[in-house]
C-alpha cells in the first residue's frame, strides 16, 4: 500500500464529512471511519477514532510477539490489519515527537480498566517507532516470565538467581526477527564468556550474542542479560533510538506463583530475566523511552478490581516506576463505537440480521458499556 | 392456594417459551398474569390498542404478574432454538458453560465461512452463506427425521413400527442427535465448539454422520412398513 503524504489541508476537522484521504484511485473508497494514512507519525486529532491499515508484511516484522492473540485472530479472518487511532496513543506519541535524546529516559505507564486498549496504544507507539527507526526491546507480557515456568535453572553466573531457558529463548528469536537490521550495526564492548569453550570477543556484533542464546538454551537468560546491557550503555551515543516497550509491567515487583526446589517461594527479583529488566526500566539513560502498560488480567494474587498504577504496582513497583507520565485509556467514546461499529458492519463481521438496525445497535452499546474488549466478545456470536 | 413465595415458586418450575408450550405444573394462583417483554408493546400509545388489549392493560393494573423465566429474554438477539440448543449442551446447571460454549461455535462457524468467502472469486462470493444463525436453523432442520419408529408389543413380540413425529419431537431428535455426536465421536484434544461447528457445517451441506443417522432411521421404517397397522394412534 503506497504511504501518502499528511492529508490535504482542506479535509474537514470534524472528521464526520466523506473527505477523508482517498487510497490510489484504483481501489473503491472505503467508509469514512478508515484512513489511508498508515504512518502513525502523521496521525493528529483529525484522525482520531479512525481506522489505519497496518501492511501485512509489516505485521509480521514489527509484531513476531505483543498483538492480543483475539487481535491476530481478527487479522486472520479479514485479511487486514486495522488499528484504531485513539487519544491516548496519539498523547503518548505527541510526547515522544517532543522529547530529546540528551534528556533521561521518560518513563510512561498506560493504565486503565480491564479491555480499554492498553495493549494496542502498546502497539500504535511500536509501530510508530519501528516506522521512525527506533531499535524496538518489545516484552509481550512479563507475566508470562513469572508464571507456569517448567524450567527453572540455577544461574551460572550469580548462585543466588534462577535462569528460565525455554522463555528467555522464545524472546531472543522474537527480538531477532523485529531488530534485524541492528543486530548487525551494534558491536559489543566487553569480553564475554559463556562457559569453558564459548565466549564473545569484544567487537563483535551483537547479533553473535543472540545466536548464543538460541544456540545453548541454557545460556540464554544471560545472553538477554548482556542484549540489556549492551543497549543500554550505548544508546546514548545517539546512534540508535531505544524504546523499551514492557506489557504488564505489574508482573516485574509482584508476587510468583514459581517454587525452587524446596518449594520455599521465589521473588521475582531472583529470577534473572527479572533481575535484568528492572535494571533497563531504571532512567539512568538517554537516547530513547520507556513505555509499559499495566495489566490486571495476568497478574498474581492482586483483585480483579484493581486498575490504578498504585493498587497494582505495590510500593515497590511505584518507587521503582517512580517519576513517569501516567496515561489513562477510557472505554470508546460515542464516535470511536460508531467507527468500530461501522467497521464491523463493513467487514460482514455482523451478521445478525437484526444487528444491522438501530434497536441492535443501541443494545450492543448498552451491553458493551461501549468497553472495546466486551463489544468485540459480544459481536463474535452475532 | 397461597401467594407463592420464593421457596414456594418451585425451583423445578421451567416455563420455556410460555406463548408456545403449555406450562406443565405451576403453583401459580390463577389470577397471576404472564409477563410482557417485548418493547413494541409498550411503545404503543392509548388510542391505538383494540378493546381486548385495553382490557388487559387494565387488568394488568390490578392483578399481580408470574416472575419472568431467566430464559425469556427482551433482547433483540435471543432465539428460542438456539436457548433450547444451549440448554440440552448443559451439565449439571452450568448454563454459562454451556452458552459461551454456543456463542464459540457460532463465532467459529462465521470465521471458517468468512475465511472462504474472502477467498472465493467473485461469483461464488453470494453461494457462500456466512450468516451462523441461518446455518444452525438449515442444518437443524436438515437433521429432523420425517418418520420414527416405536416400540409396539404384540402378541409377547416388541415391534419397531413406523410412526408420524410432532414438529417438537423431531426438533428434539436433530439437537440429540447433534450433541450426542459431537460429545462421543470426537479427539480427547478437540474442543467441543470446534467439533460442533465443523458438524453443522456438514449437517448444512447435506452430508456428515447426523445426516447418515436420520438416512438410515428412515431406511429402518422403510423397511418396516409392514408393520404400521399396528398404531392405534
Amino acid at each position: 500500500q503506497l504511504e501518502h503524504g499528511c492529508a490535504p489541508p482542506t479535509a474537514a476537522r470534524a472528521g464526520l464529512s466523506s473527505a477523508s484521504p482517498r487510497d490510489v484511485p484504483a481501489e473503491r473508497p472505503r467508509g469514512v471511519f478508515h484512513t489511508s494514512e498508515s504512518d502513525p507519525a502523521k496521525h493528529t486529532e483529525q484522525h482520531e477514532g479512525r481506522l489505519y491499515n497496518i501492511p501485512l508484511e509489516e505485521v509480521k516484522a514489527v509484531f513476531p510477539h505483543g498483538l492480543p492473540y483475539r487481535f491476530q485472530q481478527q487479522i486472520q479472518t479479514f485479511n487486514e490489519a486495522r488499528l484504531m487511532v485513539r487519544r491516548p496513543a496519539l498523547e503518548l506519541l505527541a510526547c515522544l515527537k517532543g522529547s530529546s535524546l540528551a534528556q533521561p529516559a521518560v518513563r510512561y505507564v498506560i493504565y486503565g480498566e480491564r479491555g480499554t486498549g492498553k495493549t494496542m496504544t502498546l502497539c500504535h507507539v511500536v509501530h510508530y517507532c519501528s516506522r521512525q527507526g527506533w531499535l524496538l526491546l518489545h516484552v509481550p507480557d512479563a507475566h508470562l516470565w513469572v508464571k507456569n515456568c517448567r524450567e527453572l535453572l540455577q544461574s551460572s553466573y550469580n548462585k543466588d538467581r534462577l535462569d528460565q531457558p525455554l522463555q528467555a529463548s522464545v524472546w531472543l528469536k522474537n527480538f531477532k526477527t523485529s531488530n534485524e537490521r541492528f543486530l548487525g550495526e551494534i558491536k559489543t564492548q566487553k569480553k564475554y564468556t559463556w562457559g569453558k569453550r564459548e565466549s564473545t570477543e569484544e567487537g563483535r556484533p551483537l547479533g553473535e550474542v543472540v545466536e548464543q542464546g538460541l544456540a545453548r538454551v541454557r545460556s540464554a537468560s544471560d545472553a538477554v542479560g548482556v542484549l540489556l546491557r549492551e543497549l543500554k550503555q550505548q544508546s546514548h551515543r545517539g546512534s540508535f533510538r531505544l524504546l523499551v516497550a514492557v506489557d504488564g509491567v505489574n508482573a516485574l515487583w509482584g508476587r510468583t506463583t514459581l517454587r525452587k526446589e524446596d518449594k520455599s517461594p521465589v521473588s521475582p527479583g531472583e529470577l534473572t530475566l527479572v533481575h535484568n529488566l528492572r535494571k533497563m526500566l531504571r532512567n539512568d539513560w538517554s537516547g530513547g523511552a520507556i513505555v509499559t502498560t499495566l495489566s490486571q488480567t495476568g497478574s498474581l494474587f492482586k483483585p480483579s478490581s484493581a486498575y490504578t498504577p498504585h493498587e497494582l504496582l505495590g510500593k515497590e513497583g511505584f518507587d521503582a516506576l517512580d517519576p513517569f507520565v501516567p496515561i489513562p485509556v477510557a472505554n470508546y467514546s460515542p464516535r470511536e463505537f460508531e467507527s468500530c461499529y461501522g467497521y464491523y458492519l463493513e467487514r460482514k463481521w455482523l451478521q445478525h440480521e437484526k444487528a444491522h438496525t438501530e434497536d441492535g445497535k443501541a443494545e450492543l452499546q448498552f451491553l458493551s458499556g461501549s468497553n472495546p474488549r466486551q463489544l468485540d466478545r459480544l459481536a463474535g456470536p452475532l | 392456594m397461597a401467594a407463592p413465595s420464593a421457596a414456594g415458586l418451585g425451583r423445578r418450575l421451567r416455563a420455556w417459551l410460555p406463548r408456545i408450550m403449555p406450562v406443565r405444573w405451576s403453583r401459580y394462583n390463577p389470577s397471576y398474569l404472564e409477563p410482557e417483554v417485548k418493547k413494541e408493546s409498550y411503545q404503543k400509545p392509548l388510542e391505538e390498542l383494540t378493546e381486548e388489549e385495553r382490557e388487559q392493560s387494565e387488568l394488568k393494573a390490578v392483578r399481580p404478574i408470574k416472575a419472568a423465566p431467566p430464559t425469556l429474554s427482551s433482547s433483540v438477539f435471543s432465539d428460542p432454538m438456539i436457548s433450547k440448543f444451549t440448554n440440552m449442551m448443559m451439565k449439571s446447571g452450568n448454563k454459562v458453560l454451556a452458552r459461551s460454549l454456543m456463542s464459540q461455535t457460532l463465532e467459529a462457524i462465521k470465521r471458517k465461512q468468512l475465511e472462504k468467502y474472502h477467498k472465493a472469486p467473485e461469483n461464488e462470493k453470494e453461494t457462500i452463506e456466512c450468516n451462523p444463525y441461518i446455518i444452525f436453523h438449515q442444518a437443524l432442520k436438515n437433521c429432523q427425521p420425517i418418520i420414527g419408529l416405536s416400540n409396539i408389543t404384540r402378541g409377547g413380540k416388541t415391534y419397531q413400527v413406523p410412526v408420524p413425529l410432532t414438529d417438537n419431537r423431531k426438533r428434539f431428535l436433530a439437537m440429540k442427535w447433534l450433541i450426542t455426536e459431537c460429545r462421543e465421536n470426537k479427539h480427547r484434544r478437540t474442543m467441543m465448539p470446534e467439533k460442533l461447528s465443523q458438524e453443522l457445517l456438514l449437517a448444512f451441506n447435506n452430508e456428515g454422520p447426523v445426516i447418515k443417522k436420520k438416512h438410515v432411521l428412515h431406511k429402518m421404517a422403510e423397511a418396516n412398513r409392514a408393520y404400521a397397522h399396528f398404531r392405534w394412534w
